[in-house]
């Protein structure tokens, strides 16, 4: 538990820890379960290594993808899931399956594929954190392996050209976002008041769409309209993020950052109640049991200090 | 849960696979097998007829595809689909979280259990020479067999570098199904379907996967062992064969079952 950790990753940018996913997903998952892990965001060392980041470094051994990297923290102890149930568990296996399925390609293509987003945002931002000659060639060689990905995987027929395939996988992003909004509601985070692994995959694949400046950005603008996931993305940034990367934390920030949590879920909680009352209004929703519950938890406790600030 | 303006199933609609006994692949039979779980599960009449050209008659080049009418759906989603503008749908009764977890678990079977029975057929090379590429020809006369057996290894291999899937070891392979049926298994619980006392596309979907799994022999048994140490999800393979399966001599599902395991070997 004592050996040290060293997370090498893609840096971070527009409010961001990182603008890569992946390595943004093991960043949240770090901090989530609390692993002291040292972030090293590639700069212009030849240290790169193949595009295949982000890379998890502990005494002799190295791992690299994410799911494993996650493994080998919960192996170490450091594991956020400890409070799920079984069925729970499972449900993160199936939203992250979901995740990769729905939302991975129109991420890939925003970031990747897209002419004008690739050209004027990401190539730039990739090659100047890469060393030369290599920036030359990392960038188009991930461009190459994303749009091969997406056409393997998302391109047979009846799609024949790759607008067919664009049209199709952000209809399917969008969808998946729908989804992810209902299942979140207005609860803090997907498995109640503690983010889990789950949290951690979708905050490390929605952020970057959520932050990063595109020149095209439809996909963004639909993230918008669903101000929970929004909420969400804000949270976990103030919330755990509020230094920028390389190194972690020191102990005294953290009462702070606690005092700022509860502040900010304090906040959140008003906001949800009001969420709720213009929702009852609307329509009549049928909740499932465990939703009940956290918003009966939260207006038991709360119910007189937000009506005595609403009241003029 | 037949609106009045819905068009009528007609009586000839027909449901396409590769020949049954001498062609079709495990994935392929799962796939088809989900389709007509769900279709039975609506109550909505079919015949399978196999045909060796299946894949290349099929709109999208996977099987299994109906012809319904004069109209041609391939795969279990757009099925879905197809059969719920006609006004039958099996998750009308769900919520919209109930939906949104019915599709992340779908998804869930599509990404590991569908891509780990393709890496089984056409990574894993022991099983590649003595069970797919004599399998996958058959109908055809030399070397037009070898020639379309390789080509598709060809492809489903490019597939399979593409998602990262290539690196991967069988045991890790075998390792994600049991995760996978873990993660089955802990949602189905106790419960006669996932989503208590109806059965939804979810389940006509993992039905066909873990049926075929349970019942096609391949070189060695640990994929089906895999499925075996679950007894919630044998003891619900069971439930939903006899419930749509028994009584009908034409199917694959129960004489597959009375036959005990059904030998892909030649």
């Amino acid at each position: 538990m004592a050996a040290p950790m060293e997370l090498s990753c893609w840096g971070g940018d527009w409010g961001l820890p990182s603008v890569h996913p992946e390595s943004l997903t093991v960043m949240a998952y770090a901090k989530f379960s609390g692993a002291p892990l040292t972030v090293n965001t590639i700069n212009k060392s030849w240290r790169t290594p193949k595009g295949d980041l982000p890379v998890l470094v502990s005494e002799d051994i190295v791992i690299s993808q994410p799911a494993k990297i996650l493994n080998f923290l919960r192996k170490q102890k450091y594991n956020a899931d400890y409070d799920l149930s079984a069925k729970q568990g499972a449900d993160t296996l199936a939203y992250i399956a979901l995740l990769e399925e729905k939302l991975l390609p129109a991420l890939l293509h925003t970031f990747w594929i897209e002419a004008e987003n690739y050209c004027s945002v990401t190539k730039p931002w990739f090659a100047s954190r890469i060393a030369f000659p290599l920036s030359l060639y990392l960038p188009g060689k991930m461009s190459r392996e994303a749009l091969n990905r997406i056409l393997l995987t998302k391109g047979g027929p009846p799609l024949y050209s790759l607008t067919e395939v664009e049209a199709q996988i952000y209809r399917d992003a969008k969808e998946c976002l729908n989804l992810l909004s209902k299942r979140l509601g207005t609860s803090q985070f997907f498995f109640g008041d503690t983010p889990t692994t789950l949290d951690a995959f979708v905050f490390g694949f929605l952020a970057p769409i959520y932050k990063v400046c595109f020149p095209r950005v439809h996909l963004q603008e639909h993230l918008k309209q669903l101000p929970n996931l929004c909420r969400f993305c804000d949270d976990i940034l103030t919330c755990y993020f509020r230094l920028t990367v390389s190194g972690h934390s020191p102990a005294g920030q953290d009462t702070a950052d606690a005092n700022l949590q509860k502040l900010t879920q304090l906040v959140n909680k008003e906001s949800n109640l009001i969420e709720k009352m213009d929702d009852n209004l609307r329509k009549s929703p049928q909740h499932p049991p465990r939703k009940l519950t956290t918003l009966k938890l939260a207006a038991g406790g709360e119910e007189s200090s937000p009506m005595s600030r609403l009241s003029p | 849960m037949m609106c009045p303006s819905a068009e009528p199933w007609p009586e000839n609609a027909a449901l396409y696979q590769q020949l049954k006994e001498d062609q079709i692949l495990l994935s392929d039979n799962a796939s088809s097998l989900a389709v007509q779980a769900f279709l039975q599960m609506c109550n909505l009449p079919i015949r399978v007829i196999c045909r060796a050209n299946a894949e290349y008659m099929s709109p999208s080049g996977k099987v299994p595809f109906i012809h319904v009418g004069n109209q041609v759906v391939s795969e279990l989603g757009p099925i879905v689909q197809f059969v719920k503008a006609k006004g039958h749908s099996l998750s009308d009764g769900l919520d919209e979280v109930q939906k949104a977890e019915m599709k992340a678990y779908m998804e869930l079977v599509n990404n590991m259990l569908l891509t780990a029975e393709l890496y089984l057929q056409w990574c894993d090379d022991v099983t590649v020479e003595e069970i797919t590429h004599p399998r996958y020809g058959s109908p055809y006369p030399w070397p037009l067999n070898r020639i379309l057996s390789y080509q598709k290894q060809w492809e489903v291999r490019r597939k399979m570098k593409a998602i990262g899937w290539a690196g991967k070891t069988l045991e890790q392979v075998l390792e994600d199904v049991d995760q996978c049926c873990h993660a089955l298994s802990q949602r189905l619980g106790t419960q006669p379907y996932f989503f208590n006392k109806q059965p939804t596309e979810l389940d006509a979907l993992v039905f066909g996967h873990l049926f075929t799994i349970l019942t096609t022999q391949l070189i060695t048994d640990e994929l089906s062992e895999k499925v075996k140490n679950y007894s919630n999800l044998t003891a619900f393979c069971r439930r939903i064969e006899q419930q749509y399966f028994e009584g009908q001599e034409r199917d694959s599902a129960a004489i597959a079952a009375r036959s005990s395991k059904r030998s892909l070997l030649r």
